[in-house]
């Protein structure tokens, strides 16, 4: 307790020092700057992340904390623009060849390395070969095992080639490309820049104290100008509760809220109504109920469409979401162009929910309010992962929602590694309670494509459908938008159908961000994707830095 | 005469009446939780979440729209029915085990305190939070694993009384007219030993109802939708900021009943002490 007040009040020590900037300071010299008219450099982001980061290399790590910070430091040869469309980043352009089966990419030629070295074609080859080789600990490499051919034309322009069509390969091309003179022939396990990485991103490492705080400095000679604001700190805050206090504190800048505390904990709250703004947006995920299709009692598909007709999903989401969100109807967020709107629907209806077990043969004989057929009832166990109580709740919410058709629900709540690895990966459940990430690209074949069914796999319901999957195959040979959006429109039927899942919510991500940052515009990205456009006044920045 | 004396003492114990109170009290309200419950207990109303107390909701409701007071009122079922089954089973072995070892002494003695000595070096709390992430967290097991990790206090405690009640004349005498090893152990000696155990046992459901409590405060204990005191309390944590009702009444009620079973076990020591 003693050490964590203490680890408090040296927070405010070490920022509290630049906290008055004296107006001498005169502005850095910038080599690339950015256009937004007015805007001053200056001042810092402090935010925080639950855990600490495993390591600073993107490509071979996979924790969420490794990823936020490595994603300011490093760039892909594409990204995502605010409205999500795939645009340059190391890439300048690319053209599409061989009647979709090749890409060339044309690279920009004024970039360099955070130590000065140039950066060129035999970096995004050192990438590539770096992601294929068995002995690179990277749970990325399946998109790019497909290329046939990898080819370097010129010292600025790359060319690869696939055996077909491959949607998703553009933007596979996403991942950050590493330095090859400072990698190659070394065991990247033992890599120092694993603790001092080196990109060519907005950001250069300065500091990490390992469990505390890791802190990036601006790059003056970043090729997309430099960002405006001289640091980006994350700090370990292991706990959601102390976080949102330390934001009431002032001490971090932008959060995560929950629904309770974005509905009860804000508005009322003049400590946090003084210094943050409040936004909010359709966040990329859905939660869902999975029914893992080897028990014999979620075979039939009248029994899932019963339990997803028995969900009262919209109360769900007044009264565990405080109504920040919306009804999923199918794996794609709504108001993007994959999003099929006229899919079956599941109104809450107990009756039709009855009928529908009747029908399968489900049905009371013995009088203990639980369904049976031949002898069996229909009883079952719903798991779903500690630390997330929306979740906890929603597994409350279905059994007492459930119980009313007959069925009996007991719920068991688990530890998220034995949730993982004993019951998702040894496929050791009946229903899971859980959430998937939306990803931009509408490829659904991990998740839904019969071979994936198998422990350790993404289709670890086990759902098997001839229909879809010679769907999900054709729909990743597809570059046109529009007839690729046929093929998933006609996905998004069949899960409707179906019901493998009852698809329940996207949920809104409600985001707390300071006041004094300009330039802060929710996009259908998210919010931190301009985060280097971001500028404090000068009379208003809390922060400063000897240079 | 002596039976005078006692019961003057019992009156004159304000430990013993107030803590037989409160347990009677508790007691109470377990047996009648359902008519003394305003609503089911896992009822769900989703468009009454954190509704304050009220006249229709004494101590309010949780984030499910749960009452509070209901809950807390059937939570009172699990805590007295952990903390009496776990005390019996730790009983049951400890009296057993202190028995023999009392009794026989030598090699047998020996053996039986040693493991004693072995199962204390364990902490506790820790050891349970072990056993229970091999078994699955469940109202059962968590009883037997309280009882099974509980015993020894008793066992040192009846050892003790034993050795000094052995060798009393009247055991002597038992043991010259021939009677059993078991029979002189369970018939003369084990009576005669009963006292300091009633006051353990009191005090043990106590600790007891306290780790059954934290076990469901850490997700380990009793799961949902069963209420239980500890479960509540996990909801309050998240909600303490604005939702204080729901932290405080079954803190208030885990803290009474074990104020309670303290002051009765105090209140028996007291009375049955010949020393007093």
């Amino acid at each position: 307790m003693i050490k964590k007040f203490l680890a408090v009040l040296l927070v405010f020590a070490v920022f509290g020092c630049g906290q008055k900037k004296s107006d001498s300071g005169a502005e850095p010299e910038v080599s690339r700057k950015r256009d937004i008219p007015n805007a001053v450099y200056g001042d810092a982001v402090v935010v925080s992340m639950l855990g600490d980061a495993t390591g600073l290399i993107y490509n071979i790590t996979s924790d969420s904390a490794s990823h936020d910070v490595a994603g300011k430091i490093y760039n892909g040869l594409v990204r995502y623009d605010k409205n999500m469309n795939i645009v340059g980043d190391l890439a300048d352009s690319w053209e599409i060849v061989d009647d979709g089966k090749g890409i060339i990419f044309h690279l920009n030629q004024d970039v360099r390395w955070h130590d000065g070295k140039p950066f060129t074609a035999d970096d995004v080859e050192f990438t590539y070969k770096f992601m294929i080789d068995d002995k690179t600990p990277t749970s990325y490499d399946a998109d790019f095992r497909l290329v046939s051919k990898f080819e370097v034309i010129d010292k600025y322009t790359v060319k690869v080639s696939y055996n077909e069509p491959f949607a998703p390969a553009l933007i596979s091309w996403g991942m950050p490309v590493l330095p090859k003179h400072l990698l190659q022939g070394q065991d990247v396990k033992k890599s120092p820049l694993l603790r001092r990485p080196v990109g060519t991103g907005p950001y250069k490492f300065l500091e990490w104290k390992a469990g505390d705080s890791i802190t990036l400095v601006a790059n003056d000679d970043y090729f997309l100008g430099r960002p405006y604001l001289d640091r980006y700190t994350f700090r370990v805050i292991p706990d959601t509760a102390t976080t949102f206090l330390e934001l009431l504190n002032g001490s971090i800048d932008i959060m995560g809220l929950s629904p309770l505390q974005w509905s009860k904990q804000t508005d009322s709250n003049p400590r946090f109504t003084s210094q943050y703004n409040k936004h909010t947006y359709l966040a990329s995920s859905y939660d869902y109920v999975g029914y893992n299709q080897k028990k014999p009692m979620f075979q039939d598909k009248r029994v899932r469409q019963a339990l997803s007709y028995a969900t009262p999903k919209q109360d769900i989401i007044n009264g565990l979401q405080f109504g920040l969100g919306v009804e999923a109807t199918g794996p794609y967020k709504p108001g993007t162009i994959w999003y099929n709107p006229n899919v079956k629907k599941y109104e809450y209806n107990i009756e039709t929910a009855k009928k529908l077990l009747a029908q399968a043969g489900y049905k009371d004989t013995n009088g203990d309010g639980i369904v049976e057929k031949d002898g069996k009832p229909l009883k079952f166990e719903l798991i779903t992962n500690q630390g997330n109580s929306v979740r906890t709740s929603i597994c409350e919410v279905l059994q007492k929602s459930w119980e009313k058709i007959g069925v009996k629900v007991d719920i068991r709540v688990l530890e998220w590694a034995t949730f993982i690895n004993e019951y998702i990966n040894k496929q050791k459940f009946d229903a899971v309670v859980l959430g998937w990430n939306i990803l931009n690209d509408p490829d659904l074949y991990d998740v839904w494509y019969s071979g994936n069914c198998g422990g350790q796999k993404l289709n670890f319901i086990c759902y098997q459908n001839k229909d879809l999957d010679a769907l999900l195959i054709e729909g990743r040979k597809e570059f046109d938008p529009q007839k690729r959006k046929e093929y998933y429109f006609k996905v998004q039927e069949i899960l409707a159908e179906d019901q493998p899942y009852t698809f329940l919510m996207v949920p809104n991500a409600l985001v707390a961000v300071s006041k004094r940052f300009n330039e802060v515009r929710p996009a259908p990205a998210g919010i931190g994707y301009n985060e280097e456009d971001w500028w404090v006044e000068k009379d208003k920045q809390k922060y400063s830095f000897q240079k | 005469m002596a039976k005078n004396r006692l019961l003057g003492k019992v009156k004159g114990s304000y430990l013993f009446y107030s803590g037989l109170a409160v347990v009677l009290f508790f007691i109470v309200l377990a047996v009648f939780a359902p008519v003394i419950a305003t609503y089911d207990p896992t009822a769900i109303d989703l468009n009454n979440i954190f509704a304050a107390p009220s006249a229709q909701h004494f101590f309010g409701t949780d984030e499910l729209g749960r009452d509070v007071f209901s809950r807390i009122v059937y939570g009172s079922r699990i805590s007295l029915f952990v903390g009496f089954v776990a005390v019996g089973i730790s009983l049951i072995i400890g009296v057993f085990l202190g028995l023999i070892a009392g009794y026989f002494g030598g090699w047998t003695d020996i053996l039986i305190m040693r493991i004693v000595d072995i199962m204390l070096c364990f902490p506790a709390f820790f050891l349970i939070l072990a056993v229970i992430a091999f078994l699955n967290p469940s109202v059962f097991n968590v009883m037997a694993v309280i009882g099974l990790t509980g015993w020894m206090g008793v066992t040192r405690l009846v050892r003790a009384e034993v050795m000094s009640v052995k060798t009393r004349d009247y055991i002597t005498a038992a043991q010259v007219q021939g009677l059993s090893g078991r029979i002189i152990m369970f018939k003369h000696i084990l009576p005669n030993v009963m006292t300091p155990i009633f006051v353990t046992a009191t005090l043990g459901i106590a600790g007891a109802i306290l780790t059954e409590s934290s076990l469901s405060f850490l997700g380990l204990g009793v799961q949902p939708p069963t209420p239980s005191w500890g479960n509540i309390l996990t909801a309050g944590k998240d909600n303490i900021m604005f939702a204080w009702w729901l932290s405080m009444f079954p803190g208030l009620a885990i803290f009474i009943t074990v104020l309670g079973y303290n002051l009765l076990g105090e209140g028996l020591r007291d009375i049955m002490d010949p020393k007093n």
